[in-house]
């Protein structure tokens, strides 16, 4: 028994003390989850000779550990799948203005940091998913429209502590102001089939069993549903189609995935160097196909069913704004009910 | 011989006529292993004790809002599931101890395999449920009014969410009061036997009264699994307290609100552990005469065999069989598809494997020699340490998993130039885990020791040995089987754990447990089964072998 207790400890010693790492080596913290990435890091290390090592959590936890690690850290890059994320790392004082040419000028200057502490790496829109049975595309116009009672007991949307759901608000407040954005919460919840729950994918799949008309989801969630393993899945992306609200004003609300370097890393030149391989021409021509993220890279192109979903307006909100009006809109959330 | 008798526990008598300082002073290294443990398991706790008082930012915005809706959850869930887990988890119980019927043997054992069904997994293949109740809700929307189709989407998911969660969490009410029933109420049972009364009233009289402090520790454990739940309330929308320590410290940014919501769990949760032990008062329910002769069962004739038979299979089904079927048909569908998910199944699962394994081993041993040092001599500092480090089982994972970044974070800067790091290595969770699940292997240990009575070590220690070759020779043998048996618990446990391990875990390391979380959070469920099954094949094995271990004719 205790021969065998020993072998146990030196066991869990031996893996813990493999920990500490190598030269060409950089730390991922990232909030994203899809098994693409994996993909992404395997072809990082096959082409640059980088190996990525990944630790997944959600935004807001990989930034407490951040700073309660703090020089200690063991993380050179923090990746998030959410605008808000990437400024709440910057405001912490957590992100270092990256330098490198390549990445810079790759992005857009609204798609990035004004000082380059973070950069877009794909964008997202958060659209209406109807279905086209129950409802006419003249009936739907804007976010803003949601909230009215024509709508009592037709929409899906999912909870309130949603990253997703929180920057779109946020850029709401930012449009309408507190008292307005708190009543379109309301009314939106009013009008809301069931309580929230679920993922994107389960409000989308409500749609298409007909518990609902309306949802509220991500673009791409459509694409992954369309190539899911599931044959539930793709009859569901049958049956419902995208459209991007707010045409006629400021736009559909676009949010992003993006990067950083934390801040005091060792390894600042081989972390810029990763972003450049995520940026490149390439890489930013995979997201479509895959993920069905929209790339940042101008160059690249779209997958064909993004090409599908038509041309949209995007609204032009600063970035900022999501991580400004954060707490804001949590808050109003809770007013107003939105569980 | 001089030393073993100036040392510990032999000298009650001559320490009351001490100076009481001099007590104090005189460190055992027993002693002073107690105190170091127990202080670092209980600094994550005490550090979130410390915040009961403050208010953060939010706080005042907090009770206007959200605060009452959390409670009200929270309240409704305890208070139905206990129910639940009471009536699902006492009958069989009895059944399978007092009674002999086709499929006895089978359903004592399997009774207890719902454990190894994390709650987030049954969540997940639950909440097919109201899918499947769509139709009829579209049918009332639009033949009754939209009022009463919300109305009932809200009642069909609640009664899914607290039938499932009693459904996997009465195994724990099941094992006490199996334990309770067939080594306490023995004689009791058989004189009421011998009297002449009705079963009905041998059940209702004698057992249940009898078998009372048992089943409320069970109980307890139900109701700390529903309070800290993670997954399954996220899953159905039904955010309780735990949830909104989440969604303040990690959607608002207030770490002091969250903590103060921490801190109230905590001390509900001790609340309830007082009034258990205040219930059971002194009695000690332990019947005299250590031989343990069998309870003659009675065979039950066909009339009776048959609802006997079904009052068992019932909550298996609902716990265990109803949720691994559909996780097999759906491994099976996600296996035979051309365009199904290859699940990485690398060194890093072997890793979260030996590490749960290793913890369990670690933490089980650290529990027993901690409870023998408390044994040594009970000085109320001792008792009052040993209750206090079992809080972190009343504690959110999440809350223990950034106490112990606090900790490890500040001792990565101190011995920043001659100590290795800390910070996202394997050791940072593994503590974390000894500080979560500490509790388990303690309280079992105690009850183990209870039994074993002290006369053996006290003769050991009185032919000179010292307190750890007694230890070594006395307890830890014949401790075996309850210590085996916690062990394995614990690791069912570790296995399960979800929210400390997403927070705390190294690079690339994943566990069954957040590959399957993952899946089903995006909820792909025929990937997603793939992982759970393998949760609960490996949970179903370490509970057979607690089982062996646990009942009172495993010879070890």
């Amino acid at each position: 028994m205790i021969k065998s207790l020993v072998l146990t400890v030196g066991l869990v010693l031996g893996f813990t003390s493999q920990a500490f790492s190598e030269a060409k080596e950089v730390t991922l913290y990232t909030q994203r989850h899809y098994a693409f990435d994996e993909i992404i890091v395997a072809k990082l290390q096959e082409e640059t000779g980088i190996k990525v090592n990944v630790v997944k959590a959600s935004a807001d936890e990989l930034i407490t550990r951040l700073q309660e690690e703090g020089e200690n850290t063991p993380a050179d890059l923090f990746m998030t799948a959410d605008g808000a994320g990437l400024d709440r790392a910057h405001k912490a004082g957590l992100l270092q203005p990256i330098t490198s040419e390549a990445v810079t000028s790759a992005v857009p200057a609204t798609l990035k940091d004004p000082e380059n502490h973070w950069v877009a790496v794909t964008q997202r829109a958060r659209v209406i998913v109807y279905s086209p049975d129950r409802v006419d595309p003249a009936e739907l116009s804007t976010y803003e429209d949601l909230a009215d009672p024509k709508w009592r007991g037709r929409i899906v949307v999912r909870s309130s502590s949603n990253a997703y759901n929180i920057s779109l608000l946020a850029t709401l407040i930012s449009e309408i102001g507190v008292e307005k954005a708190t009543e379109w919460a309301a009314g939106v919840r009013k009008n809301m089939a069931r309580p929230p729950q679920g993922s994107d994918r389960d409000q989308i799949r409500a749609v298409a069993a007909g518990l609902a008309d309306v949802a509220l989801a991500n673009t791409y969630y459509l694409g992954l549903l369309e190539t899911s393993e599931e044959a539930k899945d793709r009859e569901a992306a049958a049956a419902v189609k995208i459209f991007f609200p707010n045409q006629e004003g400021r736009g559909a609300h676009v949010n992003i995935s993006g990067i950083g370097v934390v801040k005091g890393t060792a390894k600042a030149e081989l972390a810029e160097e990763v972003i450049e391989f995520l940026l490149s021409e390439k890489v930013q021509a995979m997201y479509p196909e895959n993920t069905f993220e929209f790339p940042v890279n101008p160059a690249a192109s779209l997958s064909d069913v993004q090409k599908r979903w038509g041309k949209f307006k995007a609204d032009d909100v600063p970035l900022s704004t999501m991580g400004e009006f954060n707490a804001e809109a949590v808050r109003t959330f809770n007013r107003a009910g939105w569980e | 011989m001089d030393d073993a008798l100036s040392g510990e526990g032999i000298d009650r008598h001559e320490a009351a006529s001490r100076p009481r300082l001099k007590q104090l002073i005189r460190i055992s290294p027993w002693g002073a292993g107690v105190v170091f443990l127990s202080a670092l398991i209980c600094l994550p706790i005490v550090g979130v004790l410390l915040h009961l008082t403050d208010s953060g930012p939010e706080w005042t915005h907090l009770v206007e809002t959200v605060l009452p809706g959390y409670l009200l959850n929270t309240a409704v869930l305890v208070v139905s599931v206990t129910l639940v887990v009471l009536l699902l988890g006492i009958a069989p119980a009895w059944l399978v101890t007092v009674y002999e019927f086709p499929g006895r043997a089978f359903f004592s054992w399997a009774l207890i395999l719902p454990l190894a069904l994390p709650t987030y997994v049954a969540a997940f293949v639950y909440y097919q449920g109201p899918e499947a109740a769509i139709p009829f809700l579209i049918w009332v929307r639009t033949e009754i009014s939209v009022d009463a189709f919300i109305t009932a989407e809200l009642v069909i998911r609640y009664g899914l969410l607290i039938v499932m969660m009693g459904a996997v969490l009465f195994p724990y009410v099941y094992l006490a009061s199996r334990s309770a029933f067939s080594q306490q109420g023995r004689t009791l049972i058989e004189a009421a036997r011998c009297l002449g009364d009705s079963p009905g009233r041998i059940f209702f009289k004698v057992a249940i009264p009898l078998g009372r402090p048992a089943i409320v520790a069970g109980a307890a454990l139900v109701i700390m699994e529903v309070i800290n739940d993670y997954g399954a309330v996220h899953f159905f929308g039904v955010p309780t307290l735990t949830e909104g320590i989440f969604r303040t410290w990690f959607g608002m940014g207030d770490k002091v609100s969250a903590l103060r919501l921490a801190s109230i769990v905590m001390l509900g949760v001790a609340m309830l552990l007082i009034l258990e032990k205040l219930l059971r008062g002194r009695a000690r329910y332990v019947e005299a005469g250590a031989p343990t002769v069998p309870l003659a069962r009675v065979r039950l004739g066909r009339g009776k065999a048959v609802p006997a038979f079904l009052v068992c299979l019932f909550p298996l089904a609902l716990g265990f069989l109803y949720p691994v079927a559909r996780l097999t048909q759906w491994a099976w569908l996600n296996l035979t598809s051309e365009r199904g998910v290859s699940i990485p199944f690398g060194e890093s699962l072997l890793r979260g494997l030996a590490l749960a394994l290793g913890t369990a081993v670690i933490v089980t041993l650290l529990a027993a020699i901690f409870s023998f040092a408390v044994r040594l001599r009970e000085t109320p500092l001792r008792r009052g340490l040993s209750r206090l480090s079992g809080l972190g089982y009343a504690t959110p994972g999440a809350v223990i998993a950034v106490g112990v970044l606090v900790v490890f974070g500040a001792l990565d800067r101190l011995g920043n130039s001659f100590l290795p790091l800390f910070s996202g290595t394997l050791f940072v969770i593994g503590f974390a885990y000894l500080v979560r699940f500490f509790a388990i292997p303690l309280q079992l240990s105690h009850a183990a020791m209870d039994r074993l009575g002290s006369s053996l070590s006290e003769a050991s220690r009185l032919l000179g040995k010292a307190p750890m070759a007694t230890f070594m020779r006395i307890e830890l043998p014949l401790l075996r089987g309850p210590l085996i048996a916690a062990g394995m618990l614990l690791f069912v446990d570790i296995l399960k754990e979800l929210p400390l391990t997403l927070i705390l875990r190294p690079a690339n390391f994943e566990t069954l447990a957040t590959i399957s979380f993952s899946l089903a959070s995006e909820a792909r469920l025929q990937a997603c089964a793939v992982p759970s099954l393998m949760i609960v094949a490996a949970g179903a094995a370490g509970l057979i072998i607690m089982n062996r271990w646990l009942s009172p004719s495993a010879n070890p």
